[in-house]
């Protein structure tokens, strides 16, 4: 745990200094997907889903159940959010089958899903495309 | 130091806005928080502190012998807003949802189970603030049970109403309303 802060820190001294984004390939964190979802759908969900709650879906149906009243701001964004957490929660569901192959191979000895993601966040140059690119979607970098 | 400075900045561009990030959480805190359980850390049992905190109302649980031993687990404190006298959720406080799920799909904890106790300041009459607080703190968990895709074991939910005040010396401090989240320990 200790090396991740640094590894992070070098991770985004790169990012600022080369420029690079990667906002087509990645999935959005639950926290971003919240916050985009309260600016653009806030006045709707005051408007059309009073004392309506988060659970059980119950904004997301309401939102879309009013489709043709709420802003079409809200609409495309609860779509995006919604699709975009969709993907996150595959990749998290889904890293360490698609990094198996890397684990067996890099992370010889190393055992339990924290310490072999450590692992594999530290080995990311050797390992496959598709098992950086689940961790990226799984936002576990 | 230059390490974690680059890493608060890394939020910070992730997010691509202002200042105000300063004062928000993120998953990241609350991960670093929350996967801090020590070997001895006591076993709590959720009907007891119910048991405890029903029988006494307006006298506080600060003291009881279940109530105590919850200051031995990793815990964090968050702020979530309600609707007037309602469950619901008002939409600026999405966001601390969002890092509360954040976190508990995180696998450093989500092998944990988690209780979630909602506070209340003590304005108004200590059994509603009590019922009050029980069924928003229940629904939080559902909101993270459904809408966030956490496991539903992981997670309990319990309310305190004004027993538990953060700021004894002024129980009616808006400070005193809150939302704390416990690391029970290892999900059975």
């Amino acid at each position: 745990m200790s090396n991740r802060p640094r590894f992070l820190g070098a991770l985004t001294l790169l990012l600022l200094v080369t420029g690079y984004t990667a906002a087509s390939a990645q999935t959005i964190s639950y926290a971003d997907a919240m916050t985009v979802l309260a600016r653009d759908c806030g006045a709707d969900v005051k408007k059309f889903c009073k004392d309506l709650n988060l659970g059980n879906n119950e904004i997301r149906n309401c939102l879309e159940g009013n489709q043709g009243e709420v802003s079409p701001q809200c609409t495309a964004t609860l779509a995006a959010v919604t699709a975009s957490i969709e993907r996150r929660l595959a990749a998290q569901a889904a890293v360490f089958k698609v990094c198996a192959g890397n684990a067996k191979q890099h992370c010889k000895g190393v055992v339990g899903e924290v310490h072999i993601l450590q692992c594999l966040i530290k080995t990311e140059r050797i390992d496959s495309e598709k098992c950086n690119q689940a961790i990226t979607d799984a936002g576990w970098r | 130091m230059f390490a974690r400075f680059l890493g608060i900045l890394m939020v910070a561009s992730a997010l691509g806005s202002g200042a105000a990030l300063a004062q928000q959480i993120t998953d990241r805190q609350l991960v670093g928080s929350l996967d801090q359980l020590a070997a001895e850390a006591p076993a709590v049992d959720v009907g007891l502190l119910v048991d405890e905190v029903n029988a006494n109302v307006g006298k506080g649980v600060g003291q009881l012998p279940n109530w105590s031993l919850l200051a031995q687990l990793p815990q964090f404190a968050v702020d979530i807003e309600f609707e007037n006298n309602s469950v619901a959720i008002v939409p600026e406080s999405y966001r601390t949802l969002g890092v509360i799920a954040d976190a508990l799909h995180n696998p450093m904890l989500r092998n944990y189970k988690f209780l979630i106790v909602g506070h209340t300041n003590a304005t108004g009459k200590p059994d509603h603030n009590l019922d009050l607080s029980l069924k928003r703190a229940n629904a939080i968990m559902v909101a993270l049970a459904t809408t966030f895709s956490v496991p539903s074991s992981n997670l309990a939910a319990i309310g305190v109403g004004q027993e538990l005040p953060l700021d004894a010396t002024n129980p009616k401090a808006a400070a005193n309303r809150r939302v704390q989240l416990i690391n029970l320990g290892v999900a059975k």
